[in-house]
């Protein structure tokens, strides 16, 4: 056929490339994520300046046009080779890329409304989600404040994980949900979002854990899941390239499932935005305004927006957020690195967690293996770079669970943040003021956990009554010192 | 097609294609044995199915992944031969000459949108979305766990030189000069860049100088590393740490730190854009001009040269004394003919090229990667679309560190030469 490639890692032509800029995905960043072309083994070495090119001519602006962000390694390198580095000589640093100031930024998706019922500050899965579940019942007066590109933040960089073993009836309730929405979301939504149950599988290194998983198993019968504990050798019918002499049991749940991340925030946003709601992208809020114990207003870097109610979900930056409304929240943002590698014909049937190390990872549905890995050394703060300790950290742990992966080749490594509570309970209902909702504080989790979460406080907001989680999650539990912590925290 | 017919470009080994043998010589890379042996198609794309053949022939782009020794996704551009080499091409049913899957290519005139395919029913979609996990994917799991590498190394040298094109081979020279213990990476086995195409254009340095630059390194107590592939750049307190993988046997990772560095890493090709660009038989000029001076090999009968300028002047007149039939484009090309191996062009004016073999010489992308992730300026070109680093005095893009060279944007070798002098001193100084 006829075609004319731009990317030839992805097979993405210079028509997808038109589509997707009038589809409104106009800046390099959302073309490479909407379209693919630089997501491939070459990186974007073979097709960035001829993209560039190609916007121009379609018209983009000079703040639109600015390379996708630049990420290690620089050519693909073998999880084998990265595993000699010794990671405990290398230092958790800001990592790479340093950015220089940017000189232009690309413009806001549309004018900014004079007022709106509610405005909703974040464009991630959660603002997204609630935008879209609001207009759904009747409440469509809605203006959703993003400051940079939609997936720009954790709900474009997280590994896609939905899984439904968790420790307590109300997360384990919340996450049967938002599997159920997965099911159906491509279909409902119009857009793929590769969701595939292939199961997860949580391997016990040490009896300590094993304990922990068999009482987790009880919890997860009681809840009607099908969670197994199984042994080594059960494990490696699951996942036969898995070494079995590095665990004690695991436990296996084959409905939950992995999906990719940025058609649920794509999602999203076009069908809000059918139904009546406004997403502005690359729009950032500078303050609030307020009378009593109410908000009045937001005010912006494109304009100030009078609001009804003001709702914070806007994940890592949510007390930074807050603390513009003087409202202080407990909540710290934790760099969590992640990578993935070249992509491999299907092997990998469920996600895999080790629990004795952090360490987690999939294949994804173009066959790359996505994965992460947290560090217990890491510090808070709003970090995103990447460090050649997690890639060496990462790699050892990989090839020692399954090491015919010391042969496959690391194609880029990336982080995102994540929203992290002292007890890992987010943050929900009201603080500070009666009608600033929050909307954070989802420790990582917040991808899986949106869907069935933005339908409840929907009803919320549109008068039924609220969840318990709207009541148990508050800000006050912490002065009320009614707090039970999450344990089964990964990545 | 084939090679120059002289003894020092005589075969003497054999790779296995698939269980095909190929006429080979030791240690030319896998890409050369197979476009002198006429074969540039070496698997299928990821999405289509079309016929993919190597295009950069420089480990850049991403079109001649094969599986070699069963390690999947391995760039032949990047794979030297040797006897008994079992090169496999990938995702393909019944060979890359005749995929069964390159059916979709044509159930698809107008594309696939990936986003929108088969959502309009669950069920629908959930089929969907097993049988699109089947094909996706390029290589298959290694076979068998490979050996263990040796425990990398921790090195420090006063000055690091990623690249030794002209620029890098200045700068490197430039510290050495001063007495600096350089460490020279090369990713490619050989030094001296763009120099190794062997053009002799005006004012160009020869390529003996990359020798002389080695000498003098390695006098300064430095080392001149080849077959050494950067793979990251980390700036830290005072100096900056690079992650280096070293060919060789056994192959090993390097942690190289140094105070002083120069990024002299050049530009990668960009595909040009015209319909059916993708078709196997088109190839960066500069990396042609290498396999010819090196390799003797020839890419074809009838070759196509796009591009204004001297170095496509010089590739086409190296091809022409080699006895080719050599065609400049001075127009646009509108289309690409052939299926398996291009046979001709379509120019936008109506004329019609019969070639074998098109050498892309058209504008370069700054290899700005590197200079990048330690935070340089950029300056965008809209005419070409190339994003240049845009360095200061003496070339600093950061606190210790210089780019010097085509990463800079568009220069001649000895433009770029002197440049990479200039960073060095400025290098060795701060």
């Amino acid at each position: 056929m006829a075609r004319t490639f731009l990317c030839t890692c992805e097979d993405a032509t210079v028509e997808d490339v038109r589509r997707a800029f009038e589809k409104g995905y106009r800046d390099l960043e959302s073309v490479k994520r909407y379209t693919g072309i630089g997501t491939g083994p070459c990186q974007g070495k073979t097709c960035l300046a001829i993209a560039a090119r190609e916007l121009l001519k379609l018209g983009a602006t000079p703040g639109e046009v600015v390379p996708f962000t630049v990420r290690p390694p620089l050519h693909p390198t073998l999880f084998g080779a990265l595993a000699s580095l010794d990671p405990e000589a290398l230092p958790i640093d800001e990592g790479v890329p340093r950015r220089p100031p940017a000189v232009e930024r690309p413009r806001p998706s549309g004018p900014l409304p004079a007022k709106a019922q509610v405005v909703i500050v974040g464009g991630g899965i959660m603002g997204l989600g609630l935008a879209y579940n609001l207009c759904k019942r009747g409440i469509t007066d809605v203006v959703l404040l993003e400051r940079g590109f939609l997936t720009g933040g954790a709900s474009g960089r997280n590994g896609g994980g939905v899984r439904a073993q968790w420790t307590t009836p109300t997360m384990i309730r919340l996450a049967q949900r938002s599997l159920d929405i997965g099911d159906s979301f491509a279909a409902e939504m119009g857009i793929n979002t590769w969701f595939r149950r292939g199961g997860y599988l949580f391997l016990a290194p040490t009896p300590k854990q094993v304990e922990r998983i068999e009482k987790n198993a009880v919890i997860h019968a009681e809840n009607g899941l099908r969670t197994r504990v199984l042994t080594p050798g059960e494990a490696r019918q699951v996942v036969p390239e898995i070494d079995d002499t590095r665990f004690l049991a695991a436990s296996w749940n084959p409905d939950d499932a992995v999906v990719f991340p940025w058609p649920y925030v794509w999602g999203y946003a076009s069908r809000a935005e059918a139904l009546g709601a406004k997403v502005r992208t690359f729009t950032r809020v500078t303050g609030f305004e307020s009378e009593g114990k109410r908000l009045t207003a937001v005010n912006t870097d494109q304009g100030r927006i009078a609001a009804e109610v003001v709702v914070n979900a806007a994940g890592a930056w949510s007390k930074e957020l807050a603390a513009l409304a003087g409202v202080k929240l407990p909540n710290e943002p934790e760099r969590h690195e992640i990578l993935v590698s070249e992509p491999l014909k299907p092997w990998l049937g469920p996600l895999v967690s080790n629990l004795g190390n952090g360490l987690y990872f999939s294949q994804s549905l173009r066959g790359e293996i996505v994965g992460g890995m947290a560090d217990p050394k890491e510090p808070k703060g709003l970090h995103m770079g990447s460090t050649l300790r997690f890639l060496s950290r990462f790699s050892r742990a990989l090839t020692e669970i399954i090491p015919r992966t010391a042969g496959v080749k690391v194609m880029r490594q990336w982080a995102g943040c994540y929203d992290v509570t002292p007890d890992n309970n987010p943050i929900l209902g009201a603080a500070g003021y009666d009608n600033f909702l929050q909307l954070n504080g989802w420790v990582g989790h917040g991808f899986m956990m949106a869907p069935a979460v933005t339908e409840l406080m929907a009803d919320w907001m549109a008068g039924d009554p609220p969840d318990e989680i709207f009541t148990r999650f508050t800000l006050s539990r912490f002065e009320r010192g009614e707090t039970a912590g999450e344990d089964f925290i990964i990545g | 097609m084939g090679r120059l017919a002289e003894e020092r470009f005589a075969s003497d080994c054999t790779i296995l294609v698939d269980g095909h043998p190929i006429p080979a010589r030791a240690g030319e890379r896998v890409t050369s044995a197979l476009l002198a042996a006429g074969q540039p198609l070496l698997s299928r794309s990821a999405k289509y199915h079309r016929p993919r053949g190597p295009f950069c022939l420089a480990g850049s782009c991403s079109s001649c992944l094969v599986r070699v020794d069963g390690v999947p996704n391995v760039r032949a551009c990047q794979t030297p031969c040797r006897e008994g080499l079992r090169v496999e091409t990938q995702n393909a049913v019944g060979g890359a000459a005749h995929d069964l899957l390159g059916a979709i290519d044509w159930l698809a005139p107008h594309g696939i949108d990936h986003h929108k395919v088969a959502t309009w029913n669950q069920l629908v979609n959930r089929v969907a979305v097993s049988a699109s996990r089947k094909l996706a994917g390029l290589g298959l799991l290694p076979d068998e766990v490979p050996a263990p590498w040796p425990e990398a190394s921790d090195e420090r040298f006063e000055a690091l030189v990623v690249g030794s094109g002209p620029a890098g081979l200045g700068a490197a020279e430039a510290l050495a000069r001063a007495g600096k213990k350089v460490f020279l990476a090369e990713r490619e086995p050989a030094l001296g860049g763009r120099l190794r195409c062997r053009l002799d254009l005006a004012e160009d340095p020869p390529l003996e100088w990359a020798g002389e630059v080695a000498e003098a390194v390695r006098r300064a107590g430095g080392e001149v590393a080849r077959g050494a592939a950067v793979i990251g750049l980390w700036p830290g307190e005072g100096e900056a740490t690079a992650a280096v993988v070293q060919a060789g046997e056994p192959p090993r990772m390097r942690r190289v730190r140094a105070a002083r560095v120069v990024l002299a890493s050049g530009s990668w090709i960009q595909r040009p854009v015209f319909e059916r660009n993708d078709v196997p038989g088109i190839h960066a000029a500069r990396s042609l001009a290498v396999m010819l001076a090196e390799d003797g090999v020839l890419p074809g009968e009838r070759l196509a040269v796009l591009g204004r300028g001297p170095e496509a002047e010089a590739v086409a007149a190296r091809f022409a004394a080699a006895g080719l039939a050599v065609e400049r484009l001075d127009g646009e090309i509108a289309t690409a003919r052939g299926r398996n191996r291009l046979s001709g062009l379509d120019l936008a004016d109506g004329r019609r090229v019969p070639c074998d073999a098109l050498a892309v010489a058209t504008a370069r992308m700054p290899a700005a990667e590197l200079a990048r992730s330690v935070g340089a300026p950029l300056e965008l070109d809209p005419e070409t679309g190339a994003f240049r680093v845009r360095p200061g005095a003496g070339g600093a893009v950061a606190p210790g560190i210089h780019a010097a060279g085509e990463v800079t944007g568009p220069c001649s070798a000895a433009e770029a030469a002197r440049a990479g002098r200039e960073a060095g001193e400025a290098a060795a100084r701060g």
